[in-house]
């Protein structure tokens, strides 16, 4: 459904690029887009789950690797609930494991982030709604 | 079952045991398809699985193609430099 009042706009954007944050894709599937939002989902969540078990659940590190983290976060909030239990846990991260690690985890971070992006500006166009259409249509 | 979703979850409190050899370059190529499949993703506008796959395809060749370029370069300046 797509909104009418340019303040109703405005939130509906706002909206998308919040469940773009929360899950991989979501935004959009959001905007009518599944098959976008079902692959965005499936290969940020596994590059970012490959670095958690590539250098451990201890490379979500909120004080000791700052820049890595923020990076980190934008694939979800949920990165921070991991960056909590990391903390408590004391879990080994060294050596190059813990290099690959941080930049599977970081880029899927930035990976998100550009999805954000898409998933608003297609909402912003409006485009999204026409393209989920003509892909309902087609399947 | 039990034990082997235990195992995989023990698996994310531990590092995996990775050298510092020329072959631990091969983690690159995972990270070079995910990078290909999102932005394909976000740049076609209609999604059908086989234009996407050669798409992703030949993005992916083309990172690895620069990634493999840039390191022999780098390499050569090191040994240029060295020797």
């Amino acid at each position: 459904m797509k909104p009418r009042s340019p303040i109703d706009h405005t939130l509906w954007l706002f909206l998308v690029g919040i469940g773009a944050w929360a899950v991989p894709g979501a935004g959009h599937f959001m905007i009518g887009q599944r098959k976008h939002a079902l692959i965005l989902f499936v290969t940020i969540a596994l590059t970012f789950l490959a670095g958690l078990y590539i250098g451990s659940i201890g490379i979500v590190d909120p004080v000791g690797a700052k820049p890595w983290y923020l990076a980190q976060l934008l694939v979800s909030p949920v990165v921070g609930l991991i960056g909590q239990i990391a903390q408590n846990g004391h879990y080994p991260v060294y050596g190059r494991p813990a290099d690959y690690a941080q930049i599977y985890t970081a880029l899927a971070g930035l990976l998100n982030l550009l999805c954000i992006l898409n998933a608003v500006y297609r909402a912003y166009t409006g485009i999204g709604e026409k393209i989920g259409q003509e892909e309902e249509e087609n399947v | 079952m039990f034990d082997l979703s235990t195992s995989l979850l023990a698996g994310f409190t531990a590092p995996l045991d990775i050298g510092t050899n020329p072959l631990s370059m091969l983690w690159m190529f995972p990270l070079l398809i995910s990078i290909a499949v999102v932005y394909k993703t976000t740049r076609l506008r209609v999604l059908f699985l086989k234009p996407l796959a050669v798409e992703v395809l030949i993005l992916f060749l083309t990172l690895s193609g620069f990634m493999i370029l840039a390191g022999i370069v780098l390499n050569l300046i090191v040994w240029l430099a060295a020797g």
